[in-house]
Parts: structure tokens; sequence; C-alpha cells
């Protein structure tokens, strides 16, 4: 068989990616609803720092502004699997009730076929949402804004969201092996959750098994690619 | 009034949530993780205040209080939202509304199976280990009483909120959009992600006279006093048992508007 690059890949994505938008668009309420709740859930977290913050001066050191830095930056970091990755909700619909055959016969990357057919629109929101809480955090620590801290930032964001994606797919691949993977997932996402407190917080033991668990799955998802 | 069928959907949920054993597991995981992150969290939240008491909570107050909430959570969350909407989209609905027994009760009584099941393998055993981590901080006495009562009533309030967010599918033929709002709105005003006490004075107000916090922070504070006033104790329970009511008479009444309009596609 030819070797496919990347062009190919990218082409085929942009078809399923029209696909996908049209067969939303046909349920506008739905997708309306869905932005506000996403809008509801980032503001609910940054009320729930508020409030913390008019109780406390600080947590560990972390001023109000670093910890909402953390909290931007995490919701940027979840970007891109809030919007690539979303079919791996259904994952476990799908193996349950024998649909993912169909995936198996496409002469197509598998993992890529099954991933592009979603996009999650909603996820932009998410991500303005997340740009405009780092921008104003960014402004009140009075953190300098130079090319070298941009592109650290924009590494750091990278590999953060290679971890969160490694996390969720290994997740929701478990359903391979046991069907009802929904609590796998869903404790996935809580373990990300905690990724907006800073991990001085957590004891040395706890601290170690956060990042080596990390590393673990970080390694793994290379190796699948 | 003949019990047996519902007794029977409740033996029913509970065989069909004992299938799923590692999921029990999974949970299980889910909620020491989540025991850790709160403990050290908050840990370090009072060690930064330099004081004990804070808005009148101690740290083991807020740790039992958050801990439980969580468990309350795990325990009452029932999915409603999704199995209604699912079953629109599906026109599961339409089977489900011929059967002999009233829609809203038939769903309801199709969980209490989990209800048993999740209380014996993840509320007591989150509640034993708190209590022990605690060291006894959790006043054993007569408040335990009205705990159980309280909880009963803020299970009926939750199913009513779940029930009427549900009927709003048939409108709009959205689920996740509608359920994560509703879960947001829920878990922020009733106090399970930031105990009650910490809100600024005015917007707790405002909290209080909601029916959310009938949910858990009513049955969480009533657990935590040691001491019950008959007062407080009466007014807190009274007002559970209003918002009982009214939610469950307006659930009632929006799914009877709303079933005229009704639209199933496919089914």
């Amino acid at each position: 068989m030819k070797k496919r690059n990347i062009r190919f890949y990218l082409r085929i994505y942009r078809k399923i990616l029209a696909q996908d938008l049209k067969s939303k668009m046909s349920y506008r309420a739905d997708f309306i609803i869905s932005t506000v709740g996403m809008i509801f859930t980032n503001i609910s977290g940054f009320i729930g720092f508020w409030i913390l913050f008019r109780n406390f001066p600080s947590i560990n050191g972390w001023s109000y502004y670093e910890m909402l830095f953390l909290y931007g930056f995490s919701l940027v970091s979840l970007t891109p699997v809030q919007c690539l990755f979303d079919n791996n909700w259904s994952l476990r619909q799908n193996v349950y009730t024998g649909d993912f055959i169909k995936y198996c016969f496409r002469p197509i990357n598998l993992f890529f076929y099954y991933q592009s057919e979603v996009f999650d629109i909603k996820g932009l929101g998410q991500l303005a949402f997340g740009i405009g809480t780092l921008a104003y955090a960014w402004g009140k620590i009075g953190l300098a804004f130079t090319p070298l801290m941009l592109l650290k930032m924009i590494v750091f964001l990278l590999t953060a969201s290679l971890i969160m994606i490694a996390m969720q797919n290994a997740a929701a691949a478990a359903c391979f092996w046991i069907q009802n993977s929904f609590y796998i997932l869903d404790l996935a996402v809580r373990f990300k959750d905690y990724a907006k407190y800073p991990i001085t917080i957590f004891g040395p033991v706890f601290r170690f098994i956060f990042i080596s668990s990390f590393r673990w799955r970080l390694s793994r998802t290379i190796r699948a690619l | 009034m003949n019990l047996k069928k519902y007794f029977t959907l409740t033996r029913a949920g509970m065989i069909e949530a004992l299938q799923f054993r590692l999921s029990f597991i999974m949970i299980a995981v889910g909620n020491v993780l989540y025991l850790i992150v709160v403990y050290f969290l908050w840990k370090s939240i009072y060690a930064s205040a330099g004081t004990d008491v804070v808005s009148g909570m101690t740290f083991t107050d807020t740790l039992i209080y958050l801990v439980l909430a969580t468990a309350l959570f795990n325990f009452m969350e029932m999915y409603t939202v999704w199995e209604i909407g699912r079953s629109i989209q599906s026109g599961k609905i339409v089977l489900d509304l011929l059967k002999p027994i009233e829609y809203r009760k038939y769903l309801f009584w199709s969980y209490t199976g989990s209800f048993v099941t999740q209380f014996f393998l993840t509320f007591l055993p989150t509640f034993i280990i708190v209590a022990a981590v605690t060291h006894g901080a959790i006043p054993l006495g007569i408040n335990l009483l009205f705990f159980v009562l309280s909880v009963v009533m803020a299970v009926s309030v939750n199913y009513s909120i779940d029930f009427l967010v549900g009927t709003i599918c048939l409108y709009t033929e959205s689920i996740w959009g509608i359920n994560i709002m509703k879960q947001v709105i829920v878990l922020l005003l009733s106090g399970a992600t930031v105990p009650l006490a910490f809100f600024p004075e005015g917007l707790r107000k405002i909290v209080m006279l909601l029916p959310f916090q009938s949910v858990y922070n009513a049955p969480l504070t009533l657990l935590l006093d040691g001491s019950p006033q008959t007062g407080t104790v009466l007014k807190t329970l009274g007002t559970q048992l209003f918002w009982c009511v009214t939610m469950t008479l307006l659930s009632k009444l929006f799914w009877k508007l709303s079933l005229r309009k009704i639209t199933v596609n496919g089914g």
C-alpha cells in the first residue's frame, strides 16, 4: 500500500469535518445551549476561586492571580482534547453495540478516522474564555511579555495538551477490556480538574505518583502514534 | 397502595447495577483520589489562613462537608436528564409512556435499585473512612437521624429538579448542554464545590432562598451540628419539606403540559 502523507490526512479531515459541522448545524438549539453550558462551567469555576479567595488571602503562597493563571492555562491546554477527541465519549457505546466494526473496514488509519468523525465546536468557547483568563492574570501578575516567554508558553501548552490527550485516549480505550469505561473516562476527567491546582500543595508522595503517572501515559501515547 | 410493582423495579435495578462490578471499583478509586486532593488543597488553604476557624468552619468540618457532598452526589446522581433525553431521541419514551405506571414514578423507582447498591458500596465506606480519618469528628447522636431524614428529602428535591430539567429536553432535543448547565448550577449553589458558609453574605442570602441548598447544604449542615437546636433543625427540615412539595408539584405540572408537545423522531 502506498504510504499516506500528512497532506492526505489533512484533506480527509477537512472533508469529514465539513460533514460533521453540517449535521451539527441542523440542531442549532442544541449547539447554542451546549455553548452556553460550556461558558457556565467555566464561569462557575471562576466563581469558586473568587469565593475561596474572599475567605483566604493565599493558598500555600499562591495568590489569586497566580491561581487564575493556572486555571486559564489548564482551560487552554484542555481545548485540543475537548475539540478533537470528543468521539472518545461514544467509543464505549460503539464497542458495546458493535458499530465499531465499521471503522475497522475503512482503508485509513483507524484511530485517525474514528477521532476525526466528531469535532466539538463548543470547546472553542472554552478556548476563548481560557485565553481571556490567561491574559488577564498575565497582566495582573506583572509578568514580562517577551517573545521568549510567549514561546515558552506555547511549548508548555502543547506538551500539556499532549498529556491530556494521552490520558483521555487511554481511559476511553479501557472499554476494549471492560464494557463500561464511562467511569474510567469520568475519572480521567476529574483527574484533569486537579490540574488547576499547583502541585506544591500535595505531599511529596502524591506529587511523585501524579508526575510519574503522567509520564507513563505520555510515553504510551507516543508509542501508539 | 400496592408497593409491589415499585419494589420489583428496585430489585431489577439492583441486579442491573451489580452487573457492572468494575464500575464500583472505579467509583471507589475516584472517590479516594478526590479525597486526597480535597484533603491537601484545604489543608494548605487552612495553613495559609493562619486561623483554625474560617467563617465558622474548621478544617475537619470543611473536609467532611466536601467529601460527603461528593459521596452524596454519587449516591443521588441518577442521570435522569440523560435517560429522558436519550429515550426521546431513540423513541423508547413511547414504550415507557404506554406502561401502566406514571412515567415520573417509573423512572424514579427503576433507579432505587442503584440507590441501595450505591449506598452500601460507596456512601457507607466513604462515610466510615472520613469518620476514621478525622478521628470521630462527625458527631454521632440524634443528628444522624436528622441527617437521614434530610437526605430522603434531598433525594426527592434533587429528582424533581432533574425531572424538570429533563422535561426541557422535550423542547430542545439537547442533552449535553442542558445537563451540564443543571449540574454546574446545582453543584455550585448547593454548596458542593465550596461550602455555603464561605459565600459572601449577600450571595448566601440569595442562595438560601433557592431550592438547591436543600440538596447538599441542608443534610450536611445537620450532620455536622453536634448539639442541634430544635429551632434550627425544624427550620432546615421545614424548608426542605417546602421545596420537596413545591418542586414535585412543579415538575409534575410541567411534565403534564409538555407531554402534549412531544415529538418523537424515529422510534
